[in-house]
């Protein structure tokens, strides 16, 4: 998969096909009795409403001549009557298609942000955040019109066409095949900008995407900006993408603009055909059959337009749907695999088997490495910067799926257990110490969502995070930002570490958990630790060698594998690469 | 209208072009009606000419038929042509409509961003990003919306209203009156509606902002969302956020389809009052037929602009929510900001920083971050920063290039008061790698050159070679080109601090700031990095290092520890080791002594 950055359009490579149709009726199909409901409503509102020009004629011709003061009133409150059904009838059909059609996006919102959960990391990390978000979320508001009211439009405006046909053709099919020349000239008009089209919105959401991905990173590196003074080189990157987007938006809604009134065109010049195809050409035509021609013409076009019309809304729809469905058919590479076993509760036994691992095909970052891990063991991963120490720590979570060679967790190899069961089993503290905004407990209580206040101080506590907590002024109910500056970075780290602690795991994943906390916290740090990690299995990365000195094990990964192994005392007594490491700090 | 003179304001450049479009739909829509009388003219004289008897008019249409051809054929043509021009009038009058609204939107957009990256750090604080990035896609779409469509569909309404409510007053003022007796009706419903659905619409755009940060939250905390296997739980605070903007649109919707009835009704009911008054009229001999006709074949130029009205106070209570959202951003002034009377920019700065006597509160904290410190640096020299975790650190530094101004005290660079400097002439002769590193998706080389983007390659490589990453970044599938993601993610660590380190030395800043910048790098780097800091720089910059690690901070010049916001000691690694009850002798203590001791075991265990 390649990386993406902001200017680089993720073109689709796909044509258009009607599968993205079909997937589309999935969704509509769930609605199907309410909108054919709807459907027929609609039709009574059409009949009902052709019986106004009824009572109209009935009334030039009869009673307004006659004088028919009564008659007259009786004609207006019919016509009244008529026209409340008639807008009862279509408020019932609005409010019904209203809710299918927010019902419909909230349900493809719904999927696509479930499919979003089972993605790897390797999707996010390789596409700017801010063009994955208007998926979710822009786009996926642009196709609700089309997918609810669009729909039964279409087939009322082609119905509304096919009567109007069988009218023509009754009335004169040599009139009516006059007006039909306008068909294929229309037909060729709408096909020859139909590719232009869809081209050209799909470059507008292209362009769009990537001014959202700039714009998100530029909102969430503000700070760096700033700090590099970088603010007028962004504006330049801004300006230009916001450029493309409006050139590209201008190209696409020329073609959009160009379609009515060639539509117009087409229609006014069969209308003189009429007229002059009525008078010269064809013979015997009565005089009222040519304005009755030219009527049913107009009214022939105006469905037609709206059908235009509707086909440009289908245009943009189908843009964003082809994005919406890329999206869904976004390959999830690590899944639960079928007949996938709950995992039982763990004792946190650990075993590689040959496990070789690369990211990409180019490097292999781990090759054929075994070990085995005895429940409660705690274990420290040392070693060069990246070297693999937290790939190691990776896919025990099963973050990746390995090349080769399999991981056993109790025996079990955690390809075959569900996601789920897994993951719930361990406590991941992760390098990066990301917090959602929210109260710092919702933070804690993040690890386990059941978890009593009682529990969220005790494990503040052990990470010595209560003091400054309580030390703010709400307390455990302070709102922090995700990028806000009211926690340092330490902080943070200690709120991340209560809510990997909180959910009281089996096997503990420290990588980094300590890196920006003061050796003074540490070492209180430490002593809580000591408590929580007796009868837990635990993997620690960490640079300082006080925090990885009292492990029971201690590993030193280089050169796609582990290297050394053994108690801090063992490895000394080596005098390999730990012993290396251990006298150059504390030299 | 505030909102709307903001939209003026912003249309300038593009008014003429706003304005030509304007008259071009008025000419577009006033010519409409040619084409129907070009018609009735044709019919008048070649199909149904008016005789006593349909024998008479036969005759008479036959005769014209042959005399005046050259009539029928100039009407046909003016009917095309007319269509010509009003299809080519139609086309350019929207086609300078979107050009008019899309350099709007460019302009405000860039012009919001343009704002928004130059805001205080506090602003990012309360401002959550999914919710600044909902003003600046759909909010902006949504005025947009208004500049391109809804003032043209206003404008062509409102000049087929006037043009057939002149037509009909000329026609019959009576008649005209009874058509427009329910004008005031339809005005005082949607009136009614306007106050209801408002709220409603400010409702919507809330939820949609919720939709989009709940959004954005998972996608950047998607680590962490996979670590704790919470995806069902996300799931599930999703569907929330999705639930109740699905339920604000529907809301929304429903309260127009509520009011719907009466303004349809009304504008339907037009064809009965035409049919009631117009009938009686012609009965008593008021109207003639052909009048009665010719209202009721323009009965549509008033009921069409009647139904509009509903849609357009909808347009606007959207257009009002998410304006005064865009409007808040376009206006969002930072309050640190150059001063009039600021130093211009100096070339050259040394990089003696003092601060004195300074203290600073976060605005939502309630006790003191920083309280009354004095520090003197002099150019070149090297402080080290420890202290325990929340002891002010972060925030000493933070007040050097300004990201907040010291709440008592002053803070001063080259002998002059910080906030005297120039913003930009300051912040560029401060090099930071920052603890929480933040990269963008762009190739390393951008990474690094992020401060200069001419920045020769030779460049580049000589500061990720003076960071130590040259190695790995070499080894990457790219080399230099390889793209990293957002927040460096794919990259450890140790790998992501130390691009940013490349980063601060490619500004070549008088003050380097390193906080905490080789937490996650081992040690060995480590030590690599600070010897090319020392000696391979090629000068010697002020360095203020943020260090948890004796080995990062014992060869400053100086070492302050911080504890709760107070200097608690200070002096060199030699003197600070003198004071056997100080933070930082224990910390030494911690950390070597501790190493000592168990060396000296496994010694003996030998």
């Amino acid at each position: 998969m390649a990386r993406n950055k902001f200017d680089i359009d993720e073109t689709l490579d796909t044509p258009f096909d009607l599968k993205h149709l079909k997937r589309a009726f999935v969704y509509m199909n769930r609605y199907r009795k309410k909108m054919i409901a709807s459907l027929v409503i609609s039709g009574v509102a059409v009949v009902v409403g052709l019986m106004g020009p009824f009572i109209a004629k009935y009334a030039i011709d009869t009673v307004i001549p006659a004088k028919n003061y009564g008659m007259l009133f009786i004609l207006a409150a019919l016509l009244m009557g008529i026209i409340v059904v008639n807008v009862k009838l279509s408020q019932i059909r609005s409010r019904t298609m209203t809710i299918i059609g927010q019902d419909i996006i909230y349900d493809i919102r719904n999927d696509v942000f479930a499919h979003f959960q089972r993605l790897t990391f390797e999707y996010y990390d390789s596409r700017p955040h801010g063009k994955i978000l208007v998926r979710v979320v822009n786009y996926i508001n642009d196709v609700a019109d089309f997918m609810s009211n669009g729909i039964i439009n279409f087939v009322l405006e082609t119905l509304n066409i096919v009567f109007i046909l069988i009218f023509m053709f009754i009335m004169d099919w040599r009139m009516a095949l006059v007006i039909m020349i306008g068909v294929p000239i229309l037909a060729v008009v709408i096909l020859s900008i139909k590719n232009n089209q869809r081209r050209g919105w799909q470059q507008v959401s292209n362009k769009n995407s990537n001014l959202n991905g700039y714009l998100h990173e530029g909102l969430e590196g503000a700070r760096v900006t700033q700090m590099f003074v970088r603010e007028e080189e962004n504006d330049k990157i801004f300006a230009g993408l916001s450029e493309a987007s409006r050139k590209t938006w201008m190209k696409a809604v020329f073609w959009n603009n160009i379609l009515w009134p060639s539509i117009d065109i087409v229609a006014a010049g069969i209308r003189v055909l009429i007229y002059l195809a009525g008078l010269l050409i064809i013979p015997g035509v009565s005089f009222g059959t040519i304005i009755g021609m030219a009527e049913y013409a107009a009214r022939f076009w105006q469905p037609l337009m709206n059908i235009a019309n509707l086909y440009n809304n289908f245009i943009n729809t189908i843009a964003y749907l082809e994005r919406i469905f890329e999206l869904l058919d976004e390959p999830v590479n690590v899944k639960d695999v079928e007949g996938a076993t709950e995992l039982p509760a763990i004792t946190g036994a650990v075993e590689f088997k040959n496990v070789t691992f690369s990211y990409d095909e180019s490097s292999v970052i781990l090759e054929n490495l075994s070990f085995k891990i005895n429940p409660g063991e705690s274990i420290a991963l040392v070693g060069p910067t990246g070297a693999g120490k937290s790939t190691i720590v990776n896919l025990i979570s099963r973050f990746y799926n390995l090349n080769e060679g399999s991981v056993l967790i109790d025996g079990n190899d955690i390809a075959n257990v569900t996601l789920a069961s897994l993951r719930s089993q361990m406590g991941i503290m992760l390098q990066d110490s990301f917090v959602f905004s929210g109260t710092v407990e919702e933070n804690i209580r993040y690890g386990k969502l059941d978890a009593t206040p009682e529990e969220i101080r005790a494990a503040a506590r052990i990470v010595c995070a209560d003091e400054f907590i309580e030390n703010f002024k709400d307390g455990y109910e302070t709102v922090i930002t995700e990028r806000g500056t009211a926690l340092s970075q330490g902080q943070r780290q200690l709120i991340t570490f209560a809510r990997t602690l909180v959910s009281d795991p089996k096997i503990l994943i420290l990588d980094e958990a300590t890196s920006s906390i003061d050796a003074k916290t540490e070492k209180l740090l430490q002593q809580g630790l000591l408590q929580v990690l007796k009868g837990r299995t635990s993997f620690i990365i960490a640079h300082r060698l006080s925090t990885i000195q009292n492990c029971d094990k201690i590993m030193y990964v280089s050169n796609k594998g582990i290297t050394e192994c053994g108690t801090h005392e063992e490895l000394l007594a080596k005098r390999g690469d730990y012993y290396k490491l251990y006298n150059a700090r504390s030299a | 209208m505030f909102q709307l003179k903001w939209i003026w304001k912003n249309l300038e450049g593009n008014r003429g072009i706003y304005l030509i479009a304007v008259i071009c739909t008025i000419i577009a829509q006033s010519i409409t009606i040619i084409s129907p009388m070009i018609f009735s003219r044709i019919i008048d004289i070649f199909v149904d000419p008016e005789a006593p008897t349909a024998a008479e008019s036969a005759v008479l249409a036959a005769a014209a038929l042959s005399e005046q051809r050259q009539l029928l054929y100039t009407l046909c043509i003016s009917v095309l042509v007319i269509q010509l021009i009003r299809s080519l009038t139609f086309f350019s009058a929207n086609m300078m409509y979107e050009k008019a609204s899309q350099s709007m939107l460019y302009k405000i957009r860039t012009a919001i961003f343009f704002n928004i990256q130059r805001q205080d750090m506090a602003y990012y604080d309360v401002n959550r990003t999914g919710d600044l990035m909902t003003r600046l896609t759909g909010d902006l779409q949504t005025v947009r919306h208004v500049v391109a469509w809804v003032g043209k569909t206003l404008i062509e309404n409102i000049v087929l209203f006037t043009a057939s409510t002149v037509y009909f007053i000329i026609l019959d003022p009576l008649m005209a009156l009874a058509l427009l007796i329910l004008t005031p009706v339809i005005l005082i419903i949607s009136n009614v509606f306007r106050k209801r659905v408002g709220p409603m619409y400010v409702k919507l755009r809330e939820t949609f902002s919720g939709l989009n940060i709940r959004s954005q939250e998972n996608i950047a905390g998607n680590r962490v969302v996979k670590a704790f296997a919470r995806e069902e739980y996300e799931k599930e605070r999703f569907d929330v956020a999705n639930k109740e903007y699905a339920d604000a649109n529907k809301k929304a919707a429903l309260v127009w389809l509520h009011f719907f009835p009466y303004i349809e009704s009304a504008a339907s009911g037009l064809s009965v009052v035409h049919l009631l008054v117009g009938g009686l009229f012609v009965m008593i001999g008021r109207l003639t037929f052909g009048e009665y006709i010719a209202y009721s074949s323009l009965i549509w130029t008033l009921a069409n602009p009647m139904r509009f009205i509903g849609n357009l106070v909808n347009d606007l209570q959207r257009f009002m929510a998410s304006a005064n959202k865009v409007i808040e951003a376009y206006y969002a002034r930072p309050m640190i900001v150059d001063r009039q009377d600021a130093k211009t920019d100096s070339a050259y700065i040394s990089g003696e920083i003092d601060f004195r006597n300074v203290s600073f509160k976060y605005s939502k904290s309630n006790r003191y971050a920083l309280e009354n410190i004095n520090l003197h640096i002099k150019p070149g020299m090297t402080v080290a920063i420890m202290g325990e975790t929340g002891s002010g650190k972060t925030t000493l530094i933070n007040l050097i290039a300004r990201f907040y101004d010291p709440t008592e005290g002053e803070v001063t660079v080259d002998g002059i008061n910080v906030r005297f400097h120039k913003l930009r002439g300051l912040r560029k002769k401060i090099g930071t790698a920052m603890q929480d590193v933040i990269l963008w998706s762009d190739t390393v080389e951008g990474n690094v050159a992020f401060s200069d983007v001419n920045m020769p390659e030779e460049d580049v490589y000589l500061y990720a070679r003076l960071s130590d990453a040259d190695g790995f970044v070499r080894k990457l599938p790219e080399g230099y080109e390889t793209i990293i993601g957002e927040r460096g993610v794919g990259l450890s660590g140790g790998q992501k601090q130390r691009i940013s380190l490349a980063r601060a030395l490619a500004v070549k800043p008088s003050i380097l700031i390193l906080d905490d910048t080789t937490s996650a790098v081992d040690l060995e780097t480590e030590a690599i990095i600070q010897d090319n800091l020392n000696n391979h720089l090629g000068y010697k910059p002020t360095k203020l290092i943020i260090a948890q690690r004796i080995s990062s901070a014992k060869d400053a010049d100086i070492i302050i520890i911080l504890s709760h916001g107070k200097i608690t000691e200070r002096g060199t690694h030699e003197e600070l080791l003198e004071n056997p009850d100080g933070y930082y002798r224990q910390i030494f203590e911690l950390q070597h002594g501790m190493v000592a001791e168990k060396s000296l075991t496994a010694e003996a265990g030998e």
